[in-house]
């Protein structure tokens, strides 16, 4: 039987409401900048488009220090349809920081999903306390295809400058997209709209005390909603920017937090992705249109320098995880010049895929073979920013569509090197 | 005359005669013993060796690091086969003590029992070892990898000096064990490690002099906006 995690205050409360069809979720931490402008927005955008359905706004908190919950209390709303909950955060959740900055961000998501669950609420969004560009909008997008469209699964789709966001467009998407067999172009948002059927799924699921759930809980819901067939789509919401707040959180952190549940999720479902050839798009919603974004900061310099001293000192420990012929193919390039340096996408998609069946084998400490990939991927964004600097964001979109395709075509081998599930193993690369 | 010559000639000689019977039968005893266990031996040696194998035993070995110290010391073709050699000499070296304690002289007694109760210590040195080895490894792993994504120049050196001071710290906790000059390697200990210690401290104040500075003067006296080490949003 599931933990009960709604205090008896908050069931009365809800029970107070009567009748809910929409619960939007915010977690907050530490926004006191923030929360009371996308508190404002969320209850425009519920009474713009969803006049005439019940629904009640939930701030859950995690022990801000900075008076985030008060200044949530004094944002100028009808109280009458807001919920001020928090959630629980341990001494653990202080150590190591999420990449996103929001400790026991996946202890506020199963709160929304009990609440939704408990309220009958048919549809549930989240979005962040910490966001500056959120606009009421933002809530149609998110809630509009799940309660008239029937989606389960509404990802977020931002606008975002041609070379923002690495991890996702050269690992995560691909990554994604090649093993579940739908495109969502960006499965890591702080955004989302979800039905009731697809939140009691969630909650339902064993995850809450581990790892995925405190640092990667975006990851899991999108590829949970994909791998198990419901219904996904993507809602276009224009620019993200948010407060720019200290995670700690470094890339390496980040890199294993985010690539390694990747590549916790694939040995869940393996009997899923061995049967997945190709892919299909999921639905764009929503107006894609031009705009400005923000410019991203280059140090191609000080990239370069960062993988050739991997691949010089990390050699040892590369060659128990990557495949001799990759591994030759990253000191070729290494010795390259810096006007002629690049790292093919054969090259490193099959390297990407030797660090999953490493992380498969634990051919190393876990911890240790996620962290030895930042060099490799510093070394991969210089040769795709040197690529890339030039030309337009559509002929990038088209270069990371490449990147997907060579994903695909690589895919056999991540399969047959996969060991098979009761023990049989096939010979290693 | 008869006499003289039973006592004086042929009695010396068939105590001589029993003698070496009985010291024929003893070594016969031995060689047999040996012999037993040499066959024991290896046969418990195939059998670890298939059955390791049969668990991947070697694979764990690979995962955790001796593996590959197996693989460069040359000692054996595989972990597992290295373990069924360690039980191979274990049950022969056992035989060869059960022989010699079959003389039944006291020389030999004495040498059998302060083995055996010396044996405990040997056991728990090399354990000792061994789990200084893995950690040695595992540190200087951690060392390295977080010394080259921070960018430093001497990651390698680094790293090379945190698995070298983890093995000296466990060669003194192994020495110490087995009762081998006590006080002398924690004295030696003490002074190298002292020594080392004053120096790097010495060479890091020296040579960040500047960095110290501006570490305090930032701390002192706070900029308005930190500077941002990675400003790439990489997610």
């Amino acid at each position: 039987m599931a933990e009960e995690i709604l205090t008896d205050r908050v069931k009365e409360d809800l029970s107070a409401l009567g009748e809910i069809e929409i619960v939007v979720g915010i977690p907050s931490y530490n926004d006191a900048r923030t929360i009371g402008q996308v508190m404002q927005a969320a209850h425009a955008g519920l009474l713009k488009y969803f006049a005439n359905r019940k629904a009640v706004i939930v701030n859950s908190d995690g022990g801000s220090k900075d008076g985030t919950v008060e200044a949530a209390k004094q944002t100028n709303l009808d109280n009458r349809s807001i919920l001020f909950v928090d959630h629980p955060l341990y001494p653990v959740h202080h150590l190591t920081m999420p990449y996103h900055g929001l400790p026991g961000r996946g202890n506020a998501y199963r709160m929304f999903f009990r609440i939704a669950e408990e309220a009958k609420a048919s549809a549930l969004a989240v979005v962040d306390a910490d966001l500056r560009t959120i606009t009421p909008q933002w809530l149609d997008l998110l809630l509009r295809p799940v309660l008239d469209k029937g989606y389960d699964y509404v990802a977020p789709y931002y606008k975002r400058h041609k070379l923002d966001g690495a991890i996702t467009s050269s690992i995560v998407y691909p990554l994604l997209r090649v093993l579940y067999g739908r495109r969502v172009r960006q499965p890591i948002g702080g955004e989302f709209g979800i039905s009731n059927r697809l939140a009691s799924r969630f909650r339902t699921r064993d995850v809450w005390g581990t790892d995925v759930a405190q640092y990667a809980i975006d990851i899991w819901m999108t590829t949970t909603a994909i791998a198990e067939n419901y219904k996904v789509c993507q809602s276009y919401l224009g620019e993200k920017t948010h407060d720019t707040k200290d995670s700690g959180s470094d890339l390496g952190s980040m890199l294993a937090q985010v690539v390694g549940s990747v590549f916790s999720l694939m040995e869940a479902y393996d009997a899923v992705w061995r049967n997945v050839l190709g892919s299909l798009p999921a639905p764009l919603l929503g107006s894609p249109f031009e705009m400005g974004v923000e410019p991203v900061p280059i140090n191609l310099e000080r990239m370069l320098a960062s993988y050739r001293q991997g691949v010089r000192d990390l050699q040892p420990v590369y060659q128990s995880i990557i495949a001799t012929p990759q591994l030759k193919g990253l000191e070729a390039v290494a010795a390259l010049p810096d006007g002629a340096f690049a790292l093919s996408d054969d090259l490193w998609v099959a390297v990407i895929y030797d660090f999953a069946l490493g992380y498969h084998r634990r051919v190393l400490d876990r911890e240790h073979l996620m962290r030895v990939l930042t060099p490799l991927y510093w070394g991969w964004v210089a040769s795709f920013t040197r690529q890339a600097q030039d030309q337009s964001a559509a002929q990038v979109e088209g270069r990371i569509e490449k990147l997907c395709l060579v994903f695909e075509q690589l895919k056999p081998y991540l399969i047959n090197q996969w060991p098979l599930r009761g023990g049989k193993e096939e010979s290693k690369p | 005359m008869k006499t003289f010559w039973e006592q004086a000639v042929l009695g010396p000689l068939r105590e001589l005669g029993q003698q070496a019977v009985a010291s024929l039968s003893s070594l016969m005893g031995i060689m047999i013993l040996i012999l037993l266990g040499l066959i024991l031996g290896w046969l418990a040696k195939e059998i670890t060796y298939r059955l390791l194998r049969a668990l991947r035993f070697d694979r764990l070995c690979d995962r955790t690091g001796v593996g590959l110290v197996v693989e460069r010391s040359g000692l054996a073709r595989s972990s597992s086969y290295l373990a069924g050699q360690i039980v191979q000499g274990v049950i022969i070296f056992t035989a060869l003590l059960a022989g010699l304690n079959a003389l039944g002289t006291p020389l030999t007694r004495n040498l059998v029992e302060r083995f055996f109760l010396y044996f405990p210590h040997l056991l728990a040195a090399f354990l000792v070892l061994v789990v200084g080895a893995l950690i040695s490894r595992f540190l200087g792993r951690s060392v390295l990898i977080a010394a080259v994504n921070a960018n430093l120049p001497s990651a390698r050196w680094l790293a090379g000096l945190t698995r070298f001071f983890v093995m000296v710290l466990t060669a003194v906790a192994a020495l110490d064990e087995l009762g081998i000059s006590r006080t002398t390697i924690i004295v030696t200990f003490a002074i190298l490690f002292g020594g080392v210690v004053a120096a790097a401290a010495i060479a890091v104040g020296l040579g960040t002099r500047e960095l110290v500075r501006e570490f305090l003067e930032s701390q002192l006296r706070p900029k308005a906006r930190p500077e941002v080490e990675d400003p790439m949003r990489h997610l």
